[in-house]
């Protein structure tokens, strides 16, 4: 029964290691989420705020599967950006839970953070189809270069060189 | 026949810088039956009296013999005076030319079924036996036979019928132009150009022969045939048989008797004749009777009643012949009507061989009746299927053979069966020239297996006949007998017929093979391979060697002939710069006549390495940027896993990129706002 228990711990160890962009190590998000509860007792305002307007966030990080999991980060980083000038008026302002539950019952904040989330999705995809449209038309360049390349080869070494051994 | 009433007409070629031919001047009297004669003199002193003798195309003049008797005077002799290649202009080509002091007398017979006044003894004796007794006694002397005695080929020294002398031997194979009767028994059973160069009782016999002629006026069997007097002589023995009832000065009969003893070993040699030209009286030689058979034995119609009479009706019959060997009926013969246990014996030991011997039957069968026909008769030549051949008498009888363009099988059945060593197992005495003989026909053997290209017939042809020109079609016309003349043959055969073929043929391969005494036996591997290009690399490689060893240069047409025929060889290198620089240097080499430059370009194993090396790192080169170039194609690049990976990525760092930047905007507007 051990045996058994410990193999799926052991595959479940493995898949995290495996995993790359907003993947991270249990050890070292329990000491992340282990600091953040430390944390709360000095900046409950700002976790609350944080907690309600980062929900985009925290919604595309649940939900994204996959190896490459960045679309958490672009949704993050803009989500972030619409809410940080009501995060900068709590921090240099009133740092309290009253002023807290102020701006998330307002709806301007809310409308900022959650429009900067849908824009950072928006980001997300819409960059790859241009970077796409972009290395499609460098790669014909790079196409033309490499055939010159095979002709220079078949000038130099003759036909024999296209056919396989 | 005085010098002064005969004259060379027309233009003259000229032999070594000295002696003048004259082509326009034939001299029948002085021409043999397979070699011409024509007028000559010598340019240092042309008082006196020459003619030259041209040797028929294709037939290998004895140079062994030539090299021996140039310059030799002899009272029994004809002085030969040179030898060599001359131009021929009627033929135009060149030929063999010998050269001899002309006898001021005509030739004592013209022909064999002529008759004349018979020499009397006196006259025999001194003006025949003498002088050639002295020319038997120089050949030894110079370890060469004549093999060509006969009246019709003897000339009187003087008008007057002085002396006589021995005309020519050496523009022939051995005993070529002998009648058979004048021949021994064994070189009588022979095709005439494989009578071999025999011993020196063979010319003992000869001049026998040719004695009991001229003292009898007339050849008595000139009106036989050869197959009867050959009988004849195994019924009576050769004095019988060519004497005849003819009645001969009791003092020749001594002499001719001794000359003409059936048996080689008892024959009588120099010293004897010498001996009883000083009066010493011998004892006559009585020819052994061939034992007789009690009851005569039936075969092919006739009844015979010794073995060597039978063995030669056999060598004519090989199909009863081996049928009589098989039932037992001769076996049985030898046992009980001749009591000859021993040889019986050996036939039923030979027969059991065939007959259980892994070889095919039918050659089985031939091999049984050739080696018992050998064994009946010991003093015969080998005898296969109607051809008698001498074992030294190969060579120049497939010379001849191929010369003629005739049919080659039954020579080479005879080196492939090894009939040679079956001969020499079945002599009554031992001769060490027969093991040499026996070894260099096993090498001989080797070659005609091999039938590829430098081996086969051909090889045999110039391995044999160490005089043969090679008769290839681009060299027969420039007699080409030594290797140093080989190249500037085909030099000059490119000339007249550059484009045409290989230089290289069958022919040109056996005699360089033949000739050369350096090893070149890798590139005539190569040169029967199968591969064009190794054969054509092959072919360079030992024109060049041959250039190279021969130190032969100025052969700009043979080279330009081989360039031409190098293009697969050049287009073989997969380099185009290489080969750019090969196509402008062959035929800078083939101008200069460089083979040997030529071959090296064409045939360095470090620039085929590194061409073959360079090549395999192109083809791969070239593999990897069509895999790039259809990844492209295909759309793969930048819409892949990896494409939109990427894009992710970019998407992530401009997102954190903005909040970076909005953080630092609102801290740098709290500072300066206060």
């Amino acid at each position: 029964m051990a045996k058994a228990k410990a193999k799926p711990a052991a595959k479940g160890k493995g898949k995290g290691k495996g995993k790359t962009g907003g993947g991270a190590k249990p050890v070292n998000r329990i000491a992340f989420l282990l600091a953040l509860m430390a944390m709360v007792p000095f900046s409950l305002p700002t976790l609350m705020v944080m907690v309600v307007a980062l929900l985009p966030t925290l919604g595309a990080a649940l939900a994204e599967r996959g190896q490459s999991r960045y679309a958490w980060i672009c949704v993050g980083g803009l989500n972030y950006a619409g809410l940080s000038p009501w995060l900068f008026d709590l921090w240099f302002g009133h740092h309290t839970i009253d002023y807290a539950l102020h701006e998330i019952t307002g709806v301007s904040m809310l409308l900022a953070a959650y429009g900067a989330a849908g824009a950072g999705w928006l980001i997300y995809l819409a960059v790859p189809p241009v970077v796409s449209a972009i290395t499609g038309m460098t790669s014909q360049r790079q196409s033309v270069t490499l055939q010159a390349q095979q002709k220079k080869l078949v000038e130099q070494w003759g036909d024999g060189i296209t056919h396989a051994e | 026949m005085a010098n002064e009433e005969l004259k060379g007409n027309g233009p003259a070629v000229t032999l070594r810088e000295r002696y003048q031919i004259y082509p326009g001047s034939p001299l029948p009297g002085y021409s043999g039956p397979t070699s011409q004669a024509f007028y000559a003199e010598d340019r240092r002193d042309p008082k006196r009296a020459y003619f030259a003798l041209i040797v028929r195309p294709g037939f290998p003049p004895r140079t062994n013999v030539l090299r021996a008797l140039k310059g030799v005077e002899c009272p029994g002799l004809m002085t030969m005076a040179e030898w060599g290649v001359v131009d021929w202009p009627p033929a135009n080509r060149k030929v063999m030319a010998v050269v001899y002091e002309r006898p001021l007398g005509e030739r004592v017979m013209e022909s064999l079924s002529d008759t004349f006044r018979r020499i009397d003894e006196g006259d025999a004796v001194r003006k025949v036996v003498t002088p050639l007794t002295e020319a038997l006694k120089k050949l030894r002397a110079l370890g060469v036979t004549h093999r060509a005695i006969r009246p019709t080929n003897m000339f009187w020294t003087t008008p007057e019928h002085d002396r006589v002398v021995l005309g020519d031997c050496a523009t022939t194979p051995p005993g070529y132009d002998q009648p058979a009767a004048l021949e021994a028994m064994d070189s009588a059973q022979c095709h005439p150009a494989g009578r071999g160069n025999g011993s020196f009782a063979d010319d003992a016999y000869a001049l026998g022969a040719s004695l009991s002629v001229l003292l009898q006026g007339r050849a008595l069997f000139a009106r036989q045939d050869d197959a009867a007097i050959l009988r004849a002589k195994m019924l009576n023995g050769s004095y019988s048989a060519l004497v005849g009832d003819a009645r001969m000065p009791v003092q020749m009969i001594e002499v001719l008797r001794g000359l003409m003893g059936d048996d080689a070993q008892q024959r009588w040699h120099v010293e004897a004749l010498e001996l009883w030209l000083a009066g010493r009286r011998l004892t006559p030689l009585v020819n052994r009777n061939e034992k007789r058979a009690a009851r005569a034995f039936s075969f092919n119609g006739g009844d015979y009643n010794t073995v060597r009479e039978l063995a030669a009706a056999m060598a004519g019959n090989y199909e009863l012949a081996s049928q009589i060997i098989l039932d037992g009926r001769l076996e049985l013969w030898l046992r009980r009507s001749l009591d000859m246990a021993e040889k019986a014996g050996v036939v039923n030991d030979t027969m059991h061989m065939a007959v259980s011997g892994a070889m095919d039957r039918k050659y089985a069968f031939d091999y049984m009746v050739a080696k018992v026909c050998m064994m009946l008769d010991p003093l015969a030549p080998i005898r296969y299927k109607g051809l008698g051949v001498m074992p030294d008498g190969l060579g120049p009888l497939l010379a001849v053979t191929m010369v003629e363009g005739g049919d080659i099988n039954l020579i080479a059945e005879c080196i492939l069966r090894s009939l040679s060593k079956a001969w020499v197992e079945t002599r009554e005495s031992y001769n060490p020239e027969n093991s040499i003989l026996e070894s260099a026909f096993n090498q001989q053997k080797v070659h005609l297996e091999r039938q590829s290209i430098g081996s086969g017939p051909e090889r045999l042809l110039y391995e044999m006949n160490p005089s043969m020109p090679c008769i290839s079609q681009y060299t027969v016309d420039d007699y080409v007998v030594d290797i140093r003349d080989l190249l500037p043959a085909l030099n000059a055969a490119a000339a007249k017929n550059a484009g045409k073929g290989w230089p290289i043929d069958r022919h040109v391969a056996a005699f360089v093979a033949a000739r050369v005494s350096f090893d070149i036996e890798r590139p005539f591997f190569d040169l029967a391979d199968g591969n064009p290009l190794r054969s054509i690399l092959a072919m360079l490689n030992i024109l060049a060697l041959l250039q190279w060893r021969l130190g032969q240069g100025g052969l700009a047409p043979l080279a330009g002939w081989v360039a031409g025929m190098l293009t697969p060889a050049i287009t073989s290198f997969h380099n185009r710069e290489a080969r750019k620089e090969l196509e402008r240097e062959v035929p800078r080499l083939a101008r200069d006549g460089n083979l040997v430059e030529m071959a090296r370009l064409l045939d360095s194993p470090e620039a085929r390495q590194q061409d073959i090396k360079g090549f395999e790192e192109a083809r791969q080169i070239w593999a990897e940027r069509q895999r790039l170039i259809k990844d492209i194609e295909a759309g793969h690049v930048g819409t892949d896993e990896e494409g939109v990976k990427t894009a992710r990525q970019i998407a992530a760092l401009i997102s954190v990129t903005i909040a970076f930047i909005t953080t630092v905007l609102l801290l740098i507007a709290r500072i300066f706002n206060g």
